[in-house]
């Protein structure tokens, strides 16, 4: 998972974000700790999920691109934000959500987290699901691009997927 | 009759603090209506979304235009439902960001139901959070005074309630982000 937190990291920093927001969580550490180290934009460490749809929807109101890092559970508890800015205005940012509760990732307090994910917010927004430990280079380019498109934010889904590690 | 100002008196009287007009970045509902009557401008950004977003809005704001000034608007209704975006901003440390805390003691865009935190010394919130040479009251701020507050700031107001609600912004989401687009142009 370390080398997919540097790829992701990577692959952040080629989109030229002007800034990088989230909230922990531990599939994302690592990538947010290059992010808080990166000179090349700020990341603001928000305390509550919600506020990571405000501070990207004030950046992409001015027509600048912003990605958040969030867990499912901290999307969920952002419907209204996503829904009313992100939505309601059609602003292309990046939502990174790693959608813990995954076959091979079955922590039991993550279960209904996935599950009200899957019920609740892949019928409002496009989400793109990915192996968190194969993720493509281009990834958050391609992502900004596509939101860009359809000017609204976009939604990459992280998970950990059975014979990956072994794989990586 | 109160000698509180109005919620409209209050903004214009935070704006004319600035030298140059900031971007102003104003609650959904009540914040909205009164910073459109007080001073429309290009350079506010109406947000329509949750109760208490602007301040987190104000905050990606500041961080994308770190040579502009921001000024977040908030009722005390609605900061009370983003409380934790003050110490999100306490950490940013943005150089340019304050917060204008418009205090009415009621959710004026629902039938004036009166807020939990009607009793709550907004002041000493502030002031916790930013410190008291970074908190103040607007009664209590100059321009010349402001002008020397470091930033990350607050400006606390204590406002008469409205007999009436402000009127329509009169303004669609994509009208809002074009004219915002425009004028907040790097």
């Amino acid at each position: 998972m370390a080398q997919a937190g540097e790829t992701l990291f990577r692959s952040i920093v080629a989109a030229k974000p002007k800034l990088v927001t989230g909230v922990p969580d531990g599939m994302l550490a690592q990538t947010i700790m290059l992010c808080t180290a990166s000179p090349d934009f700020p990341y603001i460490a928000c305390a509550r999920e919600e506020e990571c749809i405000g501070v990207a929807s004030g950046a992409a109101m001015a027509g600048e691109r912003a990605v958040v890092m969030v867990q499912n559970a901290g999307l969920l508890n952002s419907l209204g934000a996503f829904a009313t800015m992100g939505l309601r205005y059609g602003l292309p940012f990046v939502v990174i959500v790693t959608n813990r509760g995954a076959l091979a990732d079955p922590n039991g307090y993550d279960i209904e987290k996935r599950e009200a994910f899957d019920a609740g917010v892949r019928p409002m927004a496009r989400v793109f699901d990915f192996d968190a430990s194969h993720l493509p280079d281009d990834l958050i380019p391609a992502a900004f691009k596509w939101a860009e498109a359809a000017r609204k934010p976009v939604i990459l889904a992280l998970e950990k997927r059975l014979g990956a590690e072994a794989a990586a | 009759m109160s000698n509180l100002p109005s919620q409209k008196d209050a903004i214009a009287a935070a704006l004319a603090l600035y030298p140059t007009r900031p971007f102003a970045v104003s609650d959904i509902g009540s914040q909205t209506g009164w910073l459109k009557a007080a001073s429309h401008d290009a350079r506010n950004l109406y947000v329509s979304g949750p109760m208490g977003l602007a301040t987190s809005v104000a905050l990606g704001l500041a961080a994308v235009r770190p040579n502009e000034q921001v000024l977040a608007i908030a009722g005390d209704g609605a900061l009370a439902m983003n409380l934790t975006s003050l110490a999100t901003i306490f950490g940013a440390k943005p150089k340019n960001l304050s917060i204008l805390l418009v205090d009415n003691r009621v959710y004026e865009f629902t039938a004036s139901a009166p807020t939990p935190t009607r009793d709550m010394d907004w002041l000493a919130v502030g002031r916790a959070f930013f410190g008291a040479e970074r908190c103040m009251r607007l009664s209590d701020l100059t321009a010349e005074r402001w002008a020397g507050v470091a930033r990350p700031a607050m400006i606390v107001a204590d406002i008469a309630p409205a007999p009436n609600k402000p009127p329509a912004l009169g303004m669609t989401p994509a009208m809002i982000r074009a004219a915002f687009l425009e004028a907040s142009k790097a």
